[in-house]
Parts: C-alpha cells; sequence; structure tokens
C-alpha cells in the first residue's frame, strides 16, 4: 500500500532528465537574434528563471484567495505550516511536528531558526497572528476554509502552539497545507480587507519565509522575485525569478519556442503531439490530482431526461442501479485516454488518485462491456433506451469538453440517446448549484490529498448541520456513506480513518451514481536539457523545486 | 460655433446617462458570479459573507444609485477578483494599450491614405494595381491567424522579435511606456503590424476611392487651368477634399481599437485592457466589466464629439447646417 509502489506499479516514475539535441540550430537561432539586438529577454542569464503560467496570483496577500494559481504564486514568497508534497502527502513545513493533545485540541511544533526576508525571527506569534487574520482579509474565493475549523490559538511557548478545535478535527493537519505565515510585524498595519491589497501588492508587508523574496508584481502581469540565500530548505537554484503570466495555451508555447521563457505549463494534448517531435523543446509529463467523474441526479423526478419519442418518462431512470452500472458498462476509458486525450491520462476507478488517503485498491477497474449495458438497460425496462442531455465545461481543465463528446458517441451506442452540451463553466456551474442537470460531468481535485475533502463535499447528503455535502448536486444519500462520513471526521487515529474512508470509497462507487472516467495527466514544456524538476499532483510549478540541469 | 459645441456636449451627456443605465442593467442581470468566484467547499454562512461583501445581496436599483453616486464622485468601485480600485487596474494597463492602438492607427493611417492617394491618383499604374491586391489581402484575412503566422514566422522560426509580453519599460510622468526602449519597440512591432493592417488595408481603399472621385471634378480641372502645381493641388485641394470621410473613420477605428484591441492583445500576451476585459468576463468580475464599459462609451462620446468639432473646423457647412 502507500503512494510509491502504486506508481511503481504505473512504471514510468516522475522525475524526468531532459536531454538536448539539435544545440547547433538553436544557437544559431541564438547568435542570430544577438546580432539583430532585438530579443534581450532571451539572452536572459542562466541565473535567471522565467516561467510562463497559465494564470495567478490575485494579489500578493497570500490570504486573500483559495484558488489554485494563487497558492502556486504565493509559495514562492511564504511557507506553509504544513507541507504538501510533490504526490499531496503532508509533510513538516514551518511546523517539524503535530499531534492530537486531546479530542479538540491539536499541538504544532514549529521550527526553529527560522527567520523572514526582513532579518526577523519567525515565532508562535507569526502563526496566530497568520490564522486570526484570515477570515478578516479573505476575499471573495475564501480562505477561511483552511482554518474553519479554528476556534482558538493558544501560544504556549515561542516555537510550541496548540490549536483548539470547534469538536473534533482529524483533518485540521491537512487543511493547513495552505496556511500561509506572514510577518506578524510587516502586516500588522495592512490586515484590513482595504488596507491588503495594498500594503502586500506594494511590496511593504510582503514579507514570508520562503525561498523567494518579493520584487514586484502587476495584476495579470509579471511576479518577480530575487533569492533568499538564508532559505531553511537551501538555497534555490536560481538568483532570479520571472513569473510571467500568459493565459493562451498558443501564445505561451510561442514564448518557449521563441526562448522567451524557460519553462511552461499546461500545454494542451494537441501541442503536446507535436511537441514529441520538437528536439528543442522537452514535454515533461505528470499525473494531476483532477479525475473527471460523471454525476446522474437521483431525484424523484429529474428534468433533462426523457423517452425516444420525447414523451415524460414514468421515474428518473438513474435511480436504477441497473441503469447506472449499464452506464458504466458503456464507457470505453482506454479509448478515451488513448483517442479523446491523446494519451495524456489513466481510466479512473474511483474519485481519488491511487494512493491518496482513503482511496482503495480494492475497488476493480470497470469493464467495458456495450452488450452487457444494453442487456441490463433492457432488464431495467428500458429496451429502446431514453434521451438525455449531458452538460459539461468546455473551458475549465484539460480535454473537459472532448471527454463529454466521447461520452455521447458511447452512451448513443447502447442505445441512450445523449445530446452533449459542453459549454463555458460561467454558465455550468451555476446551473450545476440550482440543481438544472440531469447527467453532468466535470473534475474534481483531491487537494488536501484525503478523501474527506472529496467525499465530505460530493458523497455525503447535503446536510448544513453537520458542515458536509455542500458540493452533492445529485443528491445522493446512502445511509451507510454518511455514517461512515461523519464517524472518520471524528477518528483522531490516522490507520482507522484511512480503513473507515476506504470503505466509504468502495460503498460510493458500488453505487454508481458517481462514475469516475479519467484521471488527467499535465504536461510542462521546457527548452531541450536545461532544467529538470518532478511534476506536483497539484500541479503547480515551483522555482524552488525547478534546478538547472547545467 | 459656441451653440453647436453646447448642443453637442448636452447630447453627450444624454448618451452617457441611458449607456451607464444599460450597461449596468445588463451586466448585472446576466449570470452569478457566487457560483463562480466562491469555493466549492465554502459553506452556507461564508457564502453569506461574502454575498454580503461583494454587495450582492441588495436590490438591483439600489446597487445602481450606489453605482452612480460613486461614480460621480469618481469612484468606479472595486474589483471583485483583485480587491483594488477598478480604475488603478484599468489605468495601469491603458499606456499598454494606447501606445499600441496609437502606433498601429497612426502608422496606418499615414501609410494608408500615401499609397490610396497615389492608387487613386495613377490608377492604371502597375504599382497602384499591387497596392489594391494586397489591400484585399488585409481585408480578407483574419487577424488572429495574421497574429499567429506573425509569431510562427518572426519569433519561432526567424527569432528576430519576441513572441509576446511588453519587454522594458521607461517610466515618463509616473507611467511605464515601453516605445522609447530598444527591447520595448521590439515587443511592440509584431502586434502593431497584426493589428495595423486591416486598418491599413481600409485606409487605402477610402482614400483611393476619395481621390478618384475628386480628381475628375471641376475643382481640380480648375486648379489645373490656373496653373497649380500638381503637388499644391493634392495638398490643398485633394486632401482637403477626401479628408472628411477619413477623419471619421480614423476616429472610429482610434476608438474601437482602444476598446476592443482584444484578439491581438491575447495572442501577443499584450498586457493591456483588452485582456484584462476578456479576462474578467470569464470570471464574472462585474465592476470591471462595468466601468470598462462605461469608459468605452465615454471614450466614444468623446471621439465623436471630437470628430465633429473638427468637421465643423473644416467644412463650414456642418456648422451652418447645424445652427440654422
Amino acid at each position: 500500500m502507500g503512494l510509491n509502489t502504486t506508481i511503481t506499479r504505473w512504471g514510468t516514475p516522475p522525475l524526468l532528465i531532459l536531454g538536448g539535441k539539435k544545440m547547433r540550430k538553436q544557437k544559431f537561432l541564438a547568435a542570430m537574434a544577438v546580432a539583430l539586438g532585438l530579443t534581450a529577454t532571451s539572452m536572459a542569464s542562466a541565473q535567471t528563471l522565467t516561467m510562463g503560467v497559465r494564470g495567478g496570483p490575485e494579489s500578493i496577500d497570500p490570504h486573500y484567495s483559495a484558488l489554485g494559481p494563487h497558492a502556486e504564486a504565493a509559495k514562492h514568497i511564504f511557507d506553509t505550516l504544513v507541507w504538501s508534497g510533490t504526490d499531496l502527502q503532508i509533510e513538516p513545513g514551518l511546523a517539524t511536528s503535530w499531534s492530537p493533545v486531546d479530542d479538540d485540541t491539536w499541538e504544532f511544533k514549529l521550527r526553529k531558526g527560522v527567520k523572514f526576508h526582513d532579518g526577523s525571527d519567525f515565532d508562535a506569534e507569526d502563526v496566530k497572528f497568520s490564522i486570526e487574520r484570515i477570515p478578516v482579509v479573505s476575499g471573495p474565493t475564501t480562505t477561511t476554509i483552511y482554518v474553519r475549523r479554528v476556534a482558538d490559538v493558544e501560544i504556549i511557548d515561542s516555537h510550541t502552539i496548540h490549536i483548539h478545535t470547534d469538536g473534533q478535527a482529524a483533518t485540521l493537519p491537512n487543511d493547513f497545507i495552505r496556511l500561509f505565515i506572514v510577518s506578524s510585524e510587516a502586516a500588522a498595519n495592512y490586515s484590513t480587507p482595504e488596507t491588503a491589497a495594498e500594503g502586500f501588492n506594494s511590496g511593504a508587508a510582503a514579507v514570508g519565509t520562503g525561498p523567494y523574496k518579493f520584487v514586484s508584481w502587476e495584476p495579470k502581469g509579471d511576479l518577480v522575485l530575487e533569492r533568499n540565500d538564508d532559505y531553511w530548505r537551501g538555497k534555490g537554484s536560481w538568483e532570479k525569478v520571472i513569473r510571467k503570466e500568459i493565459p493562451n495555451d498558443s501564445s505561451r508555447l510561442a514564448a518557449l519556442k521563441a526562448g522567451q521563457v524557460d519553462v511552461i505549463n499546461y500545454v494542451s494534448s494537441v501541442d503536446y503531439l507535436a511537441l514529441e517531435n520538437d528536439a528543442n523543446i522537452d514535454a515533461v509529463k505528470g499525473d494531476s490530482v483532477y479525475i473527471m467523474n460523471l454525476q446522474l441526479d437521483q431525484r424523484k423526478k429529474t428534468p433533462l431526461v426523457r423517452a425516444i419519442d420525447g414523451s415524460e418518462l414514468a421515474e428518473n431512470p438513474f435511480r436504477d442501479l441497473r441503469v447506472r452500472q449499464a452506464i458504466d458498462h458503456a464507457i470505453d476509458r482506454q479509448t478515451m485516454v488513448d483517442i479523446v486525450l491523446e494519451g495524456l491520462g489513466r481510466p479512473a476507478n474511483q474519485m481519488m488518485p491511487p494512493g491518496f488517503f482513503g482511496s482503495s485498491e480494492d475497488i476493480p477497474m470497470p469493464e467495458y462491456n456495450p452488450a452487457k449495458a444494453k442487456q441490463l438497460l433492457a432488464d431495467a425496462g428500458y429496451a429502446n433506451g431514453f434521451e438525455v442531455d449531458l452538460y459539461c465545461t468546455a473551458d475549465r481543465l484539460p480535454g473537459d469538453g472532448a471527454i463529454c463528446q466521447g461520452l455521447g458517441q458511447m452512451f448513443t451506442q447502447v442505445g441512450i440517446k445523449t445530446n452533449v452540451n459542453a459549454i463555458s463553466k460561467t454558465v455550468y456551474f451555476p446551473a450545476q448549484a440550482r440543481l438544472e442537470y440531469s447527467m453532468f460531468m466535470n473534475g474534481w481535485g483531491t487537494l488536501t490529498g484525503e478523501a474527506s475533502y472529496t467525499l465530505g463535499g460530493l458523497a455525503h447528503s447535503n446536510n448544513p448541520d453537520v458542515k458536509l455535502g455542500a458540493y452533492n448536486r445529485i443528491e445522493y444519500k446512502n445511509d451507510d456513506v454518511d455514517r461512515l462520513l461523519q464517524t472518520g471526521a471524528r477518528m483522531m487515529d490516522a490507520d482507522q480513518r484511512r480503513a473507515t474512508y476506504e470503505e466509504a470509497m468502495e460503498k460510493v462507487m458500488a453505487d454508481k451514481a458517481y462514475i469516475s472516467i479519467v484521471q488527467l495527466q499535465t504536461v510542462w514544456g521546457a527548452k531541450a536539457g536545461s532544467v529538470e524538476f518532478t511534476p506536483r499532483y497539484d500541479e503547480d510549478t515551483l522555482a524552488f523545486f525547478i534546478k538547472s540541469a547545467n | 460655433m459656441l451653440g453647436f459645441i453646447i448642443q453637442r456636449l448636452l447630447q453627450a451627456i444624454g448618451v452617457m446617462a441611458v449607456m451607464s443605465l444599460i450597461v449596468f442593467c445588463g451586466v448585472y442581470a446576466i449570470g452569478n458570479p457566487i457560483d463562480i468566484v466562491i469555493p466549492p467547499e465554502a459553506t452556507q454562512d461564508l457564502r453569506d459573507e461574502v454575498i454580503r461583501r461583494l454587495g450582492l445581496d441588495r436590490p438591483l436599483y439600489e446597487q445602481y444609485f450606489i453605482f452612480i453616486g460613486n461614480l460621480l464622485k469618481g469612484d468606479l468601485g472595486r474589483s471583485f477578483v483583485y480587491n483594488i480600485p477598478v480604475l488603478e487596474l484599468i489605468g495601469g494597463r491603458l499606456p499598454a494599450t494606447l501606445e499600441l492602438v496609437l502606433i498601429s492607427v497612426i502608422s496606418a493611417s499615414v501609410i494608408g491614405v500615401s499609397l490610396g492617394i497615389y492608387a487613386g491618383y495613377r490608377p492604371e499604374s502597375l504599382t497602384a494595381k499591387t497596392i489594391m491586391a494586397a489591400s484585399v489581402l488585409g481585408f480578407s484575412v483574419p487577424s488572429f491567424w495574421v497574429g499567429l503566422i506573425l509569431i510562427l514566422t518572426f519569433a519561432v522560426n526567424l527569432g528576430w522579435l519576441p513572441a509576446g509580453g511588453r519587454g522594458a519599460t521607461i517610466d515618463i510622468g509616473g507611467i511605464a511606456w515601453s516605445f522609447p526602449t530598444l527591447d520595448g519597440l521590439s515587443h511592440i512591432i509584431l502586434p502593431a503590424i497584426n493589428l495595423a493592417l486591416f486598418k491599413l488595408a481600409m485606409m487605402i481603399r477610402l482614400a483611393r476611392a476619395g481621390t478618384r472621385e475628386i480628381m475628375l471634378t471641376d475643382t481640380i480641372k480648375f486648379a489645373r487651368a490656373a496653373g497649380l502645381s500638381e503637388i499644391t493641388i493634392l495638398r490643398q485641394h485633394l486632401l482637403k477634399l477626401i479628408s472628411i470621410p477619413i477623419i471619421t473613420v480614423f476616429g472610429l477605428e482610434l476608438g474601437s481599437t482602444l476598446a476592443f484591441a482584444v484578439v491581438t492583445e491575447t495572442i501577443f500576451s499584450w498586457p493591456g485592457v483588452g485582456k484584462l476585459i476578456i479576462d474578467s468576463i470569464s470570471v464574472l468580475d462585474r465592476p470591471v466589466m462595468v466601468a470598462y464599459l462605461v469608459l468605452v462609451a465615454f471614450l466614444f462620446v468623446t471621439i465623436n464629439f471630437l470628430i465633429d468639432l473638427t468637421f465643423a473646423l473644416i467644412d463650414p457647412r456642418v456648422r451652418r447646417g447645424v445652427t440654422s
């Protein structure tokens, strides 16, 4: 068990060392550029790393937004209390250890000898200040979710704190992977909604303990950083880091090909194929935390399903397990990966990547069997099939629209006439929240690395009293699952909790109301032979962990 | 003249008032930013808190009056996404768009009008025919495609010019400009060409049509009969006579390019306002959308006002037509 064994079973180890070819042509182009004196930026010294990234941040205040790209940028300047490793399993960060003292108290030991960029010492006061600051300055994509369980912060000594929670909070350390620590002195005057953006964006309060120091930033523009030579993890590879925001996929790739940037993230699957034949560019492929899940509405009446002749059906067919099994058997996951995603993915059998805390190894990979699917549909009384509108995003994750098209064809083949609507996320998510869809698909990433984040949000019945099931938009309810998730959330013993979540995951996947289709993969592009790094499951591109290959 | 100006000013204010209402209601009636900006794990309490903080719990008319009240104080609100004043956000990116647009529209006009006059003055020559054939190309090829080809040719294959971004900037009057530096200039060339091509073609055709028409009129015949040199005729008479449609188009093109240089800015990652507005639309950042559209309306009203004034100065018939 565990992530390492799982990855080895898949074959390719994630670390790739990029080797270079065709250097002669590159040198010729470079010489030409110098001769013309035009591309000064492309000739930046080897001590500078220029990254072309798709998005973020929205502010230099790390407590402003909970979005992935925002946190990715913040990780360059600030450290988190608990670190989430490459495989998203938790490791020591600014906290060296943590343990439950009693049912509603966690003790965190803090790292000693850590200094902020301004030379001041990091201590318990900064942690308390940061936690208490979050609810005040948090923006619309609220970071409050990371400290929602915290009732009180008690300073025991300069490097020990006790966190009192509202009841048992077994996953508190997982919540803290995005608890960025700011300097209580530097940020003291910049901790109201009005002053926070100004203080941090100007650099006055942007004082962290992270690997890089803040130099300058403009919204949607460049984030410029310089190395923190006293970083506690050691000195980074690059003296200067420029994080350029280039949202357009083609433009980002063009910038890499033109030598303006050294590394880019989110290479599209089409470009990935072309890069395979380009000796100047190396493509680094990594597993992503995002899994595409099909969701089947479980309400008695569902709006977008009807008989083939357009008449109303007596009941919602998705409430019949045989129909859900038929849909599962109709999906050819391997073809989806090979053809639709150009090989950039893996078939998925559950809502989390293998090896994550609470994922089960006992869940079989569903079998593609259209004949069986037709039989199951006939058994359920739908020998002639029925018609359904399938909704999904087309602009959120790589391949989302294409997977949706693929599903439509596969379902139609077994007799479920499917109208595919791959639409913008700005339309999709509000409509999904209003429960307007019957069959829909979107990606979900288990960013905290453990099951309560995913199953608690999606698979528990929607119940605001226990703060679970907020994202369950199909009214899925299994009393066993509810019970397991509620007991799991209170289990302070990690092994017991893991077993409980595994059981819950097995039950949810057997119910087939959520049908996992593929786990996505992400591609980075880099100049051939220039850098080496390990792809992360959360798709972060972190300059500190990118090493120069020379 | 004064009456003309006052009349046009009142019209402009009326247009602005109507525009602000339409824009505000239009943007606020569509979509719901809540489900896009708030993460799935947020509880109902957190949602309510954010909704309250963004002022979305108030009825539409109340939000509108708050907006107008702030607008009159010169405050266009704060971005949902960045939590900084919208004016600061747009203002910080306006110079980038401004220099790109001015360079491309002005060079397109100067080159286009010269070529067009030549093509109209010697319509049978081979050069004129070549110019006209090229202008058809400028019209018919989509600009996103031209942009990609420019990047592919000059940035990726030849490596002469950067593929995107803005390059080094210099502070003049507290605003960062990139055209005074060599690096900055190298970054402008490709997007400016991309943006200018369509306008160049249009200016050529406009100037040629005007020239062909005017050259056959009595004005030119009498001027020639009076023994004026061809250069004087072209400069003093022809240019003045064909200038009214050209100025109109120049003004409108300047406005629409400033407002909607989106495609070029996106392809070349140019950090201008066009890119900002597209990004804002995709996350339904309402204050930015509204402020931007109001500013664009203001821009067009101002440009139209200035165009009318210019007409009135060039052509007395325009003033008389209004005041009499």
